[in-house]
């Protein structure tokens, strides 16, 4: 069967590169980690690939803001970036990724260079770190939470993960668009809407704060019983992006 | 200052001793009376960075001469001589016992053992402290501490890749009574910067912080001891590293600045009003991480033949201990700078951090280069290593240092130490009944600050970055429950998913035996930290145990006396559990003045850190209870003596006598509980620790959202035992199972002959009560339990 290929975007201090990349091998994909340096030297081409990953970590520090410097560079390149979510390519943002995607603006309307929405300091005034539930939007025409239960576990780890959209008419299109695929149950960071995850309107271009990465396989959950059961829920995120290419 | 300098080889005594103050080096009479004896020899006077040079080379932090110097021990009217203290115990130990999977032992920048099953990994381990710098600056101090052991693992062998980070922090009470001197800072504010430095280090370099402990005690109010680790896997065939007359000595991470001057000797001396905080350096964890990023590269590339992290002491120590065969010749004046300011000799003993030392062939600097330049990593060229034993330093025309690397690293003087052994008084007093009643007595340990749940320290670390994070610090049916021991699945460096090898780390740490008995205060901690790895489901007959000792002035003939009886304990318990220590590291003069003049000396403090193969990351077990209708089993003796519990902070109580700890008996008893666990038929292992039986058994079932009837009557005890014992005791080598009740009979078989008593049943009711000899002892319903034990510490 073809090994799509999937490009694994990092920089300095991108943390979770790897264990992306793992998880898409583990579902098919062949990664390759491509540091954002080599595409703006020419090195690389983005439109050679068919998936994107944004992985998370704390990218050039997160100073200024989350995902702001990564977004910053990327400026050069949108209309590479642009193309490959216009093919309809996934692309899926995670953590520090999904604050990447916001803050180039590519989430929620591909508008590279024109942020609508973004991912502020959580309501506590810290990073935290702890396993949540959340609900997946069953009408959301997201690609990568198809087939998913109403409600899933996975862990967080963020220090600005409150998502913000001041323009009412846009947050009320996104969600009667149903582009909130995944939403808190328990509110952590003080999201508007309880939002923790949001698709573009095709549905392949997706970031989400949680990390389906860490929930990729049973055993990385903390209660043992869940633990025993025959897949996870992170597992489906990767195989689905990887099955819609194929 | 400079007269001084001009004359160093003539000045008197008591000149010297003033020159020395003036110039923070922390050198003694002895010392500096060898340094102008080797000058005079050599005819001529010294330049400033050549005893600038000698004062870190020299210094406790670097060499360790107290522990590894010569000790006169008096007990009574026992006497005992070492010439080494350190060599005959813990080191002796690790050399008797022989281990094969023992691959590096005490002579690189950490330990390293056997990882996994294809014969292909090391895994690297170390601990250390940075006490002295969060007194002064909890931060920058703390964020300086992750930083630099994070660097022994990238300089360990040809660099090993970070994996986990652990921390242990010991604080004053945080409603302490006591009045501190007008510069030290109050224990809440000192928690609160030292968590917010490991979060912000920790989490943005992108390593779980998943295991460690926290302490409280008002020993600890001026002199924070603040333990951290990291463990690295590191493929076999970069364990070793040789500098090549020849290779150019490359600095890559980090620029140079006059942040964290004379650190190394500033943690040989007092903290006092004094004291200032620009000896405490700056982090900043990106650079660190790229320079992580580089290092992973150049070094499956093959790019260079040695590296070695800059920690104390900085250029000095690290390119003098890279070239200390083949001599170093080095131009500062090509340093990358923060500040242009700065002496000559200052950027030579800087301890700016983010900074690796690389022994880079000519051949293969630009390929090193293009890898750097990828990753946006700054690095200079500062000279190289010769083959002529000499260390040359130089600034431009000006010579720095000129000194043959023979002097730096054989010349310091030695002298013996005395140490006495400490008089506590015991008293076995049988502790009567408390009058609230055992249920109250439970809730207000629950509650106690060395008892209570961490989960407000805990969520502010990213403990599953990387993915591995098996064996959580967090657990159970509510993902809140305290786990013995992390285990890792190390997936983001082996890249291998088919492969579950992983490892667990553990501590085990008992300063409040320690006061009473530093001997006990040792087996318990090592006791301590294997009896967690085994309750995680590791394979214990191949632990591996770092020591970190923290102390107060060794001056004190006391204090030595403590050290000397927990290195004792330390060999014994080794032997017994065939545990070798693989690295460790001492910390002393931890001790400083109240406003009133009064000395605070911290109490011996052993922190053991272990860690043991988990042949199966998925088999590994939680400390929660799972299904109701399940067999209980408490495994182990419970000995009398109240000494070192937490029951005592509550509740006074005159009884201080420490339980003995049987190794035999608990080493007899462990493998057989690892056969059970290996087999799969025990769900659920929590150690008996701070707080005794009854915090375990609590914390077990509101982790788990289940409750439990049980009766002690048929648990293995002393004779004379007292229910507070019992319950609130912590006599060392017990915990408590859940075995699948499908399988009771298996476990059983298993256990035969041992003391380990089935006490009752998990329960769907949410209500854990315990009766002992026809005595209702307590009845409590797990939710106000969990009430009790959840409290916000930050």
């Amino acid at each position: 069967m073809k090994r799509p290929k999937a490009i694994v975007l990092r920089g300095t201090a991108t943390n979770c590169d790897i264990e992306t990349a793992n998880s898409f091998r583990y579902t098919g994909a062949e990664p390759e980690l491509v540091h954002i340096n080599q595409l703006l030297a020419g090195e690389k081409k983005v439109l050679d690939y068919d998936l994107m990953a944004f992985p998370g970590g704390f990218s050039y520090g997160d100073d200024i803001s989350a995902g702001k410097i990564y977004a910053v560079k990327m400026a050069k390149l949108a209309k590479d970036f642009e193309r490959f979510i216009k093919d309809r390519r996934p692309v899926i943002g995670i953590c520090n990724g999904f604050q990447i995607l916001v803050k180039t603006g590519f989430l929620p309307e591909n508008r590279g260079n024109a942020q609508v929405a973004t991912l502020y300091t959580n309501d506590c005034g810290h990073f935290l770190a702890k396993w949540i539930k959340l609900k997946v939007n069953p009408k959301s025409p997201c690609i990568f939470t198809k087939g998913l239960p109403a409600e899933i576990e996975l862990p967080m780890a963020h220090g600005e993960g409150k998502f913000i959209m001041e323009d009412k008419a846009r947050l009320a299109a996104l969600v009667k668009s149903e582009l909130h695929a995944l939403t808190y149950v328990e509110n952590p960071n003080g999201s508007m809407l309880d939002i923790a995850g949001i698709t573009n309107a095709a549905g392949t271009c997706f970031g989400l704060m949680p990390h389906p990465e860490r929930n990729f396989f049973p055993w990385q959950n903390p209660d043992r019983p869940a633990a025993r059961a025959a897949e996870a829920a992170g597992f489906q995120f990767f195989r689905n992006a990887v099955e819609y290419v194929r | 200052m400079k007269d001084k300098l001009a004359n160093f080889n003539s000045l008197p005594k008591k000149e010297l001793e003033a020159l020395d103050r003036a110039a923070g080096w922390s050198l003694n009479l002895t010392e500096l009376s060898e340094v102008q004896r080797q000058f005079r020899k050599m005819g001529r006077q010294p330049a400033r960075g050549e005893l600038e040079t000698i004062a870190q080379t020299w210094s406790e932090h670097c060499k360790h001469k107290t522990f590894s110097g010569p000790v006169i021990f008096r007990a009574g009217a026992k006497v005992k001589r070492y010439k080494n203290l350190f060599k005959e115990t813990i080191v002796k130990a690790t050399r008797s016992l022989n281990r094969k999977w023992c691959l590096s032992v005490f002579t690189d920048n950490a330990g390293i053992v056997e990882f996994g099953k294809t014969g292909k990994w090391g895994l690297a381990f170390k601990a250390e402290t940075h006490n002295h710098p969060c007194a002064v600056e909890p931060y920058g101090g703390a964020e300086t501490g992750v930083g630099g052991v994070i660097r022994d693992i990238l300089g360990v062998g040809l660099g090993a890749k970070p994996v986990l980070n652990t921390d242990t922090f010991c604080f004053g009470r945080l409603d302490t009574k006591k009045r501190l001197p007008k510069n030290a800072l109050a224990p809440g504010r000192v928690m609160r910067g030292v968590v917010e430095g490991v979060r912000d280090y920790g989490n943005r370099i992108g390593i779980p912080t998943a295991a460690g402990g926290l302490y409280f005690d008002d020993g600890y109010l001026l002199n924070p001891l603040v333990y951290v680790g990291c463990a690295g896997l590191i493929p076999v065939d970069k364990i070793g590293k040789r500098v090549i007359p020849g290779d150019l000595i490359v600095s890559i991470g980090g620029r140079t600045g006059r942040d964290g001057i004379h650190g190394a000797t500033f943690s040989s001396a007092n903290i006092d009003e004094e004291t200032t905080a620009s000896a405490v350096q700056i982090g900043h964890a990106v650079n660190e991480k790229k320079a992580l990023d580089v290092l992973m590269r150049a070094r499956d590339l093959g790019l260079y033949n040695a590296v070695t992290d800059c920690g104390a002491g900085g250029f000095s120590s690290a390119i003098g201990e890279l070239g200390s065969e083949t001599g170093a010749r080095v131009r500062l004046d090509k340093a990358l700078l923060k500040d242009t300011r700065i002496e000559p000799w200052e950027i030579w003993v800087s301890e700016s951090q983010e900074r690796m030392i690389l022994s880079v062939p000519k051949a293969k600097l630009r390929r090193l280069a293009a890898i750097l330049d990828a990753e946006n990593c700054e690095y200079c060229v500062l000279g190289e290593f010769p083959g002529d034993g000499r260390l040359l330093v130089t600034h431009g025309e000006e010579r720095i240092v000129d000194l043959p690397m023979a002097f730096l690293h054989g010349g310091v003087p030695n002298f013996e130490k005395p140490a006495e052994a400490r008089k506590v008084k015991i008293s076995c007093k049988p502790p009567a009944a408390p009058k609230g009643g055992y249920a109250k007595v439970l809730a207000d340990l629950l509650a106690h600050p060395n008892v209570c749940s961490r989960h407000s320290v805990i969520t502010q670390y990213d403990h599953e970055v990387q993915g591995g994070t098996v064996g959580k610090p967090l657990q159970g049916r509510y993902g809140d429950g305290p786990g013995d021991a992390a285990v890792i699945w190390p997936q983001a460096a082996t890249l291998d998913l088919k492969d579950f090898s992983g490892f667990a780390v553990a501590h085990g740490f008992a300063p409040a035996v320690g006061r009473i008995d530093p001997y006990q205060m040792a087996l318990h901690s090592i006791d301590e930290a294997v009896r967690n790895l085994l309750c995680s489901g590791a394979d214990i007959s191949r632990t591996a145990i770092l020591d970190n000792f923290c102390a107060a002035s060794p001056r004190d003939p006391r204090v030595m006396g403590d050290l000397v009886l927990a290195a004792e304990g330390c060999y014994d318990g080794a032997m017994a559990y065939g545990a070798p220590f693989i690295s460790g590291k001492d910390s002393f003069y931890n001790q400083s003045r109240d406003a009133d003049g009064k000395e605070y000396p911290i109490p011996i403090s052993l922190l053991i850190s272990a860690t043991a193969p988990v042949e199966d990351v998925r088999r590994s077990v939680t400390m929660n209870f799972k299904e109701p209708g399940n067999p209980v089993f408490l495994a182990g003796v419970s000995l009398r003596g109240m000494g070192g519990a937490v029951y005592g902070e509550i509740i006074a109580c005159a009884n201080n006598a420490v339980a003995p700890l049987d190794m035999k008996a608990a080493v007899k008893l462990y493998s057989a509980i690892a056969r059970a666990m290996r087999s799969g038929c025990v769900v659920a292992a929590h150690d008996v620790s701070q707080g005794g039986l009854a915090v375990t058994l609590a914390e077990m079932a509101f982790s788990g959202g289940l409750g439990a009837e049980l009766d002690l009557t048929g648990a293995s005890r002393e004779d004379g035992l007292t229910p507070v014992e019992l319950l609130f005791g912590e006599s060392p080598a017990r915990l408590v199972l859940e075995v699948d009740k499908s399988r009771e009979t298996e476990f059983l078989r298993l256990v035969k002959g041992l003391p380990v008593a089935e006490i009752g049943r998990v329960n769907e009711e949410p209500e854990l009560s315990v009766h002992d000899g026809g005595e209702a002892l307590f009845s409590s319903d797990i939710g106000a339990l969990k009430a009790s034990w959840k409290k916000e510490l930050i």
